[in-house]
């Protein structure tokens, strides 16, 4: 029986076709809207998350006393774009621009024709803005000691990061230099992307000034393994060149739009994250900007003590997080040296919030052209009420029941909400598919895929069901009481 | 045996009340052609939808096989309407968006009947009233004659044991509404209960009780004498 009226139900829609698909199209563009965002909103989590669950959730970072909360002003204030003289590789130099904020690449790097002048303009501008950093990012914590004072962690290493006037034979400018210990790089490998050389042996020997150059770098300064290079000055020869980070193009070729660094700041920086441990984790997700050398070494010729730096720990399997943190906290305090711990969790449940909050806020308008849609059905069903007013007497004369009178239109009503779901999500999810990849590279977690789950579609084509039905209900309870005799006598 | 006792039936139309029906009663036994006549405004069709359990006197009562229908629920109501009484309707009342073939399946439809049964069955009920031919014109492609010998196959599809046919010839040509009459009678030679509202003299002719109603009330009753 409810077959039978399943069918009458579609016979229905398909006879009144324009109605019914300027109906369904009112359903169709909420779900739409509700899967692209919910579904592009959960990709985006993920990404993220994933980002973290890359570096750790067993991760600490310490960084230097005054930087969390501070860290962010001093990041506008790093030169992490310091456009100096001309915009590329032997284009004629005009005037300094900025020292802060713009973006920081090696595409603005400097012809060796122009040093001089940039040097002039560069250098004090730079000086001071190092001396700003010194004064507040200044790490006087001994990531070795603190292994020893805290039992909870096993493994311990710490991460520099300062820009540098950079000459290579074709080209100089400001890059940044960023200096793991050697412990870091034994221990967190996966917190530099795995720092796989593409070509090179990588750091053979703390004692000397060896450096090793990211992917892009290395393309722009025409740099090769035995290459010479000078850092502020100081000497240092190319022993490996990293492998082009997951933000590179799929054919080898570097993006060059795509500012890793930029990028990975912007987000934590827009999501509110904490001090300068985010500068220097953003810096982490892009290495194809930076050159390394080993901490011990830049400690030595490069005036590293006073560079900014975090160090970074990791806490054993089974270990309290926030004891650990805790116990950190006393063992700076017995060093007496300056420190904030930040666990990778507490940064990842933080940013999970906001974005799952945003995420919620999006979906709520969303919802609203849902509603809309709902309204549009409610609207339709009433009329066809009105309209079918002799056919439900019809209906009543051979036979049928309230109920069933009630139940056809509640299916018809229904279907339309169900044929609008499934096309809306069909839709919503090639426009999440277009989506992610417009805004993957913007927000800065690189190519990201969005999140069609089970439960978002089967949720989707019930709540569309659903929302037809109840939109329908009231008409179709009107249609259900009728009295035959006066439907039969409608017009 | 369908009996009305001393029905009346008042309509409230804003503050005026209309009295379709005065005290109207009447025996129906099976295997009966009977015929109300009476001018427009007589109380003829508010007698049908009556006896056909459309509607619920305002007082008297409406008593079908031994059973009282107005003491009846909605829902009983309808099963009775479905399992008993086949209306044919003066404007035919089809459904515009369904075949010839679908409108007269559309009573087996409601129950369980499975789709290719009620299709059989309608295809049946077409092929009696010689529309076998059109049963897959919706009704706006059929001609007023041949919408009418839809009504009547929907009426016979589930071969209920009471016809209320209003004006059932009244748009057909002579030779159709012949065929139409000579179908009715055999449904009395089946024993089934057949009611006609007509203007049409020589239908009423035919009858075997003819009522003639006059502002709601029974001018006149007549039995046909058995030959």
């Amino acid at each position: 029986m409810r077959m039978n009226l399943f069918r009458l139900a579609l016979k229905n829609i398909g006879s009144r076709r324009t109605r019914s698909w300027l109906t369904i199209l009112g359903v169709l563009v909420g779900v739409t809207a509700v899967v692209a965002l919910l579904s592009i909103g959960t990709g985006v989590q993920e990404a993220v998350l994933q980002q973290f669950e890359d570096i750790g959730y067993d991760i600490i970072l310490i960084s230097p006393m005054g930087a969390r909360g501070q860290g962010m002003q001093a990041a506008g204030a790093f030169p992490t774009g310091g456009r100096i003289g001309s915009t590329g590789i032997g284009q004629p130099t005009e005037t300094s621009e900025t020292t802060t904020g713009g973006t920081f690449s090696p595409e603005n790097l400097l012809s060796n024709d122009n040093e001089a002048e940039a040097e002039q303009t560069a250098q004090p501008q730079l000086e001071g803005m190092r001396d700003a950093l010194r004064r507040s990012m200044a790490s006087n914590l001994d990531a070795g000691l603190l292994l020893t004072q805290v039992s909870e962690l096993t493994e311990a290493g710490t991460l520099g990061t300062e820009i540098h006037p950079v000459k290579a034979d074709t080209a100089s400018g400001f890059l940044r230099v960023s200096t793991p210990s050697v412990d870091f790089l034994e221990a967190f490998p996966s917190v530099l992307g795995g720092f796989e050389m593409a070509a090179g042996t990588g750091f053979t020997n703390p004692t000397e000034n060896q450096v090793v150059v990211g992917a892009r770098s290395a393309e722009l300064l025409h740099l090769g393994i035995g290459d010479e290079i000078t850092i502020s000055g100081v000497p240092f020869t190319v022993v490996g060149i990293l492998e082009a980070s997951d933000t590179a193009t799929e054919d080898g070729e570097l993006d060059e739009a795509d500012d890793g660094f930029l990028s990975g700041q912007s987000l934590t920086q827009n999501l509110g994250a904490a001090g300068s441990t985010d500068l220097v984790l953003s810096g982490l997700t892009n290495t194809d900007d930076s050159l390394f050398v080993l901490y011990e070494r830049a400690t030595e010729v490069l005036g590293g003590q006073t560079m900014m730096s975090v160090t970074i720990t990791r806490v054993a399997p089974g270990a309290s997080i926030s004891e650990t943190v805790d116990a950190i906290n006393v063992a700076i305090g017995q060093q007496e040296a300056s420190g904030t711990p930040t666990s990778i969790q507490e940064v990842a449940d933080e940013i999970q919030g906001t974005l799952g909050l945003i995420e919620t806020v999006l979906a709520s308008i969303a919802a609203v052209a849902l509603v809309v849609g709902g309204v549009g059905l409610m609207n339709t069903m009433y009329t066809a009420v009105l309209e079918r007013t002799r056919e439900i007497g019809i209906l009543k004369s051979v036979g049928a029941r309230d109920g069933q009178v009630m139940t056809l239109f509640l299916i018809d009503s229904g279907l339309m909400g169900l044929i609008g779901g499934v096309l809306g999500l069909i839709l919503g999810s090639v426009l999440s598919l277009f989506g992610t990849r417009l805004l993957g590279p913007s927000l800065g977690v690189g190519s990201f895929a969005p999140v069609i789950s089970a439960w978002l579609i089967g949720s989707v084509l019930a709540f569309s069901f659903v929302l037809g039905a109840l939109s329908g209900a009231w008409p179709a309870w009107r249609a259900s009481r009728l009295n035959p005799v006066d439907a039969l006598a409608a017009e | 045996m369908l009996v009305l006792n001393d029905v009346h039936k008042t309509y409230r139309m804003g503050e005026t009340e209309v009295h379709a029906l005065r005290g109207v009663s009447f025996d129906l036994p099976p295997a009966q052609f009977a015929v109300i006549m009476g001018h427009s405004g007589s109380g003829k069709s508010t007698l049908m939808h009556l006896a056909g359990c459309l509607d619920v006197p305002t007082s008297g009562y409406v008593e079908y096989g031994g059973t009282n229908l107005t003491s009846l629920s909605s829902r009983a109501r309808a099963d009775f309407r479905y399992s008993d009484v086949g209306f044919v309707f003066q404007k035919y009342n089809l459904v515009g968006n369904l075949s010839a073939m679908e409108n007269v399946a559309l009573p087996l439809l409601l129950r369980a009947t499975p789709a290719r049964s009620a299709h059989e069955q309608a295809a049946a009920a077409l092929a009696m009233v010689g529309l076998e031919d059109r049963a897959k014109h919706r009704p706006s492609k059929l001609s007023g004659g041949e919408q009418q010998r839809v009504a009547i196959a929907r009426a016979l599809v589930n071969d209920p044991s009471m016809i209320l046919a209003d004006e059932p010839t009244g748009n057909l040509d002579t030779a159709t509404g012949d065929r139409i009459l000579n179908l009715l009678q055999g449904l009395v030679a089946r024993d089934k209960i057949v009611l006609v509202v007509t203007h049409n003299p020589e239908i009423a002719e035919m009858a075997d009780l003819l009522v003639r109603l006059r502002d709601g009330q029974i001018e006149s009753q007549r039995v046909q004498e058995v030959a």
